[in-house]
């Protein structure tokens, strides 16, 4: 049993901006280092590293982060699958790792350079492989394309619609506002959502995330060993993967017997399980958000509503902050602060533990992070 | 230097792998086949190596009806590829085979004004390329 065993002690992030000029090497090294700084911890310390991993593309190997960071040793290392869905997959991994003895101090980090780095699929080929030979040749190409199916399918069935998707962004931006770091700062409204242009009918711009460069990583030790430390620590009372049965990536949700059933379902049960909490012991919720309606997904399989409530709910302000009884993305999520395939939000997490949250939530004890609800996802639950 | 405009993209086409070759062979024989399990009888889409509903190794091709009803739909508007600049906004189609599985597809003949969520289909085959026929779907007769 890992619950309550480790802690997260240090988060440090670069800049988050369109175009970084620099290596995604270097701008890992760099949120790791600022990380390890925050935790009063240098690399020498430092034992293990995980990291989130893509399917198609990964540029950070764990040895040339060693290398340069000059870590004497590594004990334990890895990478978790799949992009977004591992949005918390290193710091589950660490803090098995750790909690286990097979490890002292890992570090868990993402650097990406989305913005300036090209999109995956503007490298699909002649002929394409895979289970993407059944979806590309018809003109379903990218994820938002791939989910405007699912998200048509969804209102449909739930008679959700786009002025509740809107109202997700709406929210999350309120609170980029005030966010330094976050790369869109300018309040929107839900009319300005839906008069943004169409990518992928019913979605629309707004409603997606943004393209960002930038690195985030966070340090995990002994729950004994962070009292020692620095920060107050955010304790990890629970930690889980879940992909649930037949399950593809987002291109292939339509193929699964209920394209609802999605991975972060059975995400949250084991975290919730570990965690010996209930939805209503939740303070703040970090749910990634690749595209706004999957917010209404992550809030139903969270169990803060019933399927197809979501819509509602977040129409009645429940997830604003500061009034909401349930605040969502404080940070602004990758609608608005950055791209980072929600790494990003474990470090929000962290921050509205310790208190020191741009949109802190008043006396935050626990704070569940979600990853992609769509892919092979993973959660955490952190508490004061 | 070529002017780009005059440049005919492709379109992307099905890299066809010993896996998947008999849905492709069928398809240009006009045919709609799936995979069907020897054991537990369930349908699949698309072709795996064994039968992802309970794990056998023996997953038999057969013919199917081609009928289907409409599942869901998107209209891409931005083209992500080459080939579909100048054909946006392009509309995809999830059809639900009357057999169990989806698949993503095309409508032809009808205007994305009229798709409605069930509104009956059928399998029709549309030849893109010597060795590949997509399988598209029509109003059902």
């Amino acid at each position: 049993m890992i619950r309550d065993k480790t802690a997260i002690v240090g988060i440090g992030t670069t800049e988050y901006v369109r175009n970084i000029g620099r290596p995604e090497l270097q701008t890992a090294l760099e949120a790791i280092r600022a990380a390890l700084d925050d935790a009063g911890l240098t690399a020498k310390d430092v034992d293990a590293i995980f990291k989130i991993e893509t399917p198609s593309e990964e540029p950070n190997s764990e040895l040339e982060v060693a290398r340069n960071l000059g870590v004497p040793n590594l004990r334990a290392w890895g990478g978790a699958g799949y992009g977004g869905g591992a949005a918390c997959a290193p710091v589950v991994h660490a803090a098995m790792t750790v909690a286990t003895g097979m490890a002292d101090v890992a570090v868990a980090f993402r650097s990406r350079n989305r913005g300036s780095g090209g999109r995956p699929w503007a490298r699909t080929g002649a002929r394409v492989p895979g289970s993407g030979a059944f979806e590309i040749p018809y003109g379903l190409v990218g994820p938002v394309q791939q989910l405007a199916i699912v998200a048509r399918r969804y209102m449909h069935e739930y008679g959700a619609t786009s002025e509740q998707f809107a109202r997700v962004a709406v929210a999350q931006r309120a609170c980029a506002a005030k966010n330094p770091r976050a790369y869109f700062r300018e309040p929107i409204t839900v009319e300005d959502v839906l008069a943004s242009r169409m990518i992928a009918d019913p979605l629309h711009l707004l409603d997606c995330s943004l393209e960002t460069d930038g690195a985030c990583a966070v340090i995990v030790t002994s729950a004994e060993r962070a009292r020692d430390l620095k920060q107050p620590p955010a304790y990890i009372l629970g930690a889980s993967q879940g992909m649930g049965p037949r399950h593809y990536m987002m291109n292939g949700l339509l193929y699964k017997d209920d394209p609802f059933d999605f991975p972060t379902i059975y995400a949250a049960r084991d975290v919730y399980a570990m965690a010996e909490i209930e939805p209503k012991d939740v303070d703040v919720a970090l749910f990634y958000d690749v595209f706004s309606a999957m917010v209404l997904w992550q809030l139903e399989a969270f169990g803060f509503c019933e399927p197809g409530e979501a819509g509602a709910f977040v129409e009645e302000g429940r997830i604003d902050w500061p009034d909401g009884e349930l605040p969502v993305n404080t940070h602004g999520g990758s609608l608005s602060e950055a791209y980072v395939h929600g790494f990003n939000h474990v470090l929000e997490g962290v921050r509205q533990i310790r208190g020191t949250a741009d949109c802190q939530v008043k006396d935050a004890s626990i704070a569940l992070v979600a990853a992609a609800a769509v892919v092979p996802s993973s959660a955490l639950v952190l508490r004061r | 230097m070529a002017d780009p405009t005059e440049m005919t993209p492709q379109r992307p086409l099905p890299e066809i792998t010993p896996l998947t070759e008999p849905f492709w062979t069928a398809a240009k024989a006009m045919k709609l086949v799936l995979q069907k399990c020897a054991k537990c009888a369930e349908y699949q889409f698309p072709p795996e190596l064994a039968c992802t509903h309970c794990g056998s190794p023996v997953v038999d091709w057969v013919e199917v009806s081609g009928r289907a009803s409409l599942y869901s739909w998107t209209v891409a508007h931005p083209p992500m590829l080459p080939y579909f600049h100048g054909r946006s906004p392009w509309p995809v189609v999830a059809v639900q085979l009357e057999e169990g599985p989806r698949m993503i597809s095309n409508v032809v003949e009808i205007p994305v004004g009229e798709y409605e969520f069930g509104m009956p289909l059928v399998a029709e085959f549309e030849e893109v390329s010597e060795d590949v026929t997509l399988v598209v779907f029509r109003r059902a007769p």
